[in-house]
């Protein structure tokens, strides 16, 4: 009987070079059990090697790094605990099934067709098990991923970009099959470089940027830092709008590096600057919201805001 | 131990779901009923081989030809062709880290891989002695064969003889074998995992005929498939098979020792 652990993922100060590169630098990470906990990150920001520390896939240089109460060694996968990190691989020659029972008997267990079925119509690829990976697309292999992590019935999901490859209908699904994760007390780690994506279904965040913790905490702490979301502003005149924007308390406007202003500002802001361009003389040609609050405080705080 | 056992079944269950190996398979059953065909209908014989001007008088010389000619050239290469890829394919296809993510670990990866290799090794070296043998029987006969000391050798010996020169280069095929996989680990591509062993394979043939390097001669992987010449002389010699077995036993020791080792220090960063 496994002993329960305050938190599912513990880490303390890692630092991971490769060669001259320096991929993370001191990285603090918590994850609470039975959460579903998001680490966001523009590409380049270590998220992935967090991810491959986790599963044993890579050691890291200093720091500690315990998973489900235990302290995870160096180049042995951890129990219970499963995913994938970049998208999952398989034997293109290799039918669904065989991959599965194969990565299940390294498990010292045994992938049967049933089990094999039931799986495949969790993730939405009822029917596919026979079928040869080669003539899977990226979003089939991805749901073949989830199928092959859930397969280890493992207490902690490692998830890497998992609405990758995915359609829109898909990215629903595959929100709502982490929830579900979630729901039955599993805990799930998944990183994006999305903010949107992230937000629709995790509880916590930690945002990296150049393999540092730029954030760590609830999603509903971040909405509060949150500063007003970004459009874009097409008008008449943008040198008039601009000076009408200096009489609209909440309201930030510069130069949009489309053409046309970038406006910052609430949506009871943004109606009240709308009615003084009017008054002004000012005709809005085009409006339309670029990034959401959560978005534009992870394009701050990323330094990823053009 | 037992995660080893289940690697194991599964790269056999792999090698065998690839076309390319069940097609140097296909190739060690048929080319030497090709080549023995070829053999039955010329006049000429391949008298500069050992036993090559006895092929039209006996059926047993056509197997000592073929073994000859494919251990100068070709043995290295086939068994590079499946040792040579067998841990590259892993970074080709991006699957060690779902591998490396399982209960087995790489230790068990690393043992379940060599053992298939050798497997393959095995089967390869059995598939190409056996075959040569039953073709040289099926289409040139069966009459006695004559020995490197001019004596004749009776059908049932000669027989036992042929399968036992077949079984010496072993040492060697599975030594190359090691060397392969050695290439595959370190290098983490499958060409350079089956075209450096063979170019090895090459250069010791090349050092062999180089005169005044005896100790070096010794030492060569390739010693050991010349090593089965003294079974076949009236007054029989085995101290080249003991020697050079003990030099493939350590080139197969060492290079499955430093291929482990890269395996199990690697940091899995890409793929």
């Amino acid at each position: 009987m496994p002993r329960p652990a305050e938190f599912a993922v513990r880490v303390a100060g890692v630092r991971k070079r490769y060669g001259t590169v320096t991929a993370l630098d001191g990285v603090d990470l918590r994850v609470a059990p039975g959460t579903v906990h998001g680490l966001l990150g523009p590409n380049g920001a270590g998220k992935t090697t967090v991810l491959r520390i986790l599963l044993a896939l890579v050691r890291p240089d200093s720091g500690t790094v315990d998973v489900l109460g235990d302290p995870v060694v160096p180049h042995r996968a951890p129990a219970g605990v499963a995913g994938f990190v970049e998208s999952p691989s398989f034997y293109p020659y290799l039918s669904a099934q065989a991959n599965l029972d194969l990565l299940a008997s390294l498990d010292g267990g045994h992938a049967d067709a049933g089990t094999v079925d039931d799986l495949l119509a969790r993730v939405g690829l009822a029917g596919r098990g026979a079928d040869r990976v080669s003539g899977f697309s990226l979003g089939m292999r991805q749901r073949l991923g989830i199928a092959a992590a859930l397969l280890r019935e493992p207490r902690l999901l490692i998830l890497d970009e998992p609405a990758n490859g995915l359609d829109p209908a898909g990215m629903r699904e595959m929100r709502t099959l982490v929830r579900d994760l979630a729901a039955d007390g599993h805990t799930v780690l998944l990183s994006s470089h999305l903010m949107a994506e992230v937000e629709q279904v995790c509880q916590d965040l930690t945002i990296l940027r150049a393999g540092r913790v730029v954030y760590h905490g609830t999603l509903d702490a971040l909405r509060d830092k949150a500063p007003a979301p970004a459009h874009h502003l097409r008008t008449s005149h943008d040198a008039a709008a601009r000076a009408a924007a200096a009489e609209c308390p909440g309201v930030d406007v510069e130069t949009h590096p489309d053409g046309g202003l970038r406006v910052r500002a609430t949506t009871a802001d943004l109606d009240g600057y709308l009615l003084r361009l009017a008054e002004a003389g000012v005709t809005p040609r085009a409006l339309a919201q670029t990034t959401t609050s959560l978005e534009q405080l992870f394009l701050d705080v990323t330094g990823e805001d053009g | 131990m037992r995660h080893a056992l289940t690697a194991y079944r599964w790269e056999l269950e792999k090698l065998t779901a690839q076309w390319r190996v069940r097609a140097v398979l296909g190739v060690a059953v048929a080319a030497p009923w090709l080549f023995v065909a070829v053999l039955r209908m010329q006049d000429a014989v391949p008298a500069d081989t050992l036993f090559g001007r006895w092929v039209h008088l006996t059926g047993f010389a056509a197997p000592l030809v073929v073994l000859v000619f494919t251990t100068q050239y070709a043995l290295p290469l086939a068994i590079s062709l499946v040792a040579g890829d067998v841990f590259a394919a892993e970074d080709r296809y991006g699957t060690w880290k779902m591998l490396l993510t399982r209960s087995a670990g790489r230790g068990a990866l690393f043992a379940g891989k060599a053992l298939a290799a050798g497997t393959y090794t095995v089967v390869l070296v059995a598939l190409l002695g056996l075959s040569s043998l039953a073709a040289g029987v099926v289409v040139l006969g069966h009459d006695p064969l004559v020995g490197l000391s001019g004596t004749l050798i009776t059908a049932g010996t000669a027989t036992g003889l042929v399968l036992a020169a077949w079984a010496s280069v072993l040492p060697a095929a599975l030594g190359f074998a090691a060397l392969a996989m050695l290439c595959s680990v370190a290098t983490r591509n499958g060409p350079a995992g089956i075209i450096v062993p063979t170019l090895v394979g090459l250069l010791m043939q090349l050092g062999s005929f180089v005169n005044g390097v005896d100790p070096l001669r010794r030492v060569l992987l390739t010693a050991n498939f010349d090593a089965w010449h003294g079974l076949f002389t009236a007054h029989r010699f085995y101290q080249p098979l003991v020697t050079t077995g003990l030099v493939s036993a350590t080139y197969l020791v060492a290079c499955l020792g430093i291929g482990y080792l890269l395996l199990h220090r690697r940091d899995f960063a890409e793929g």
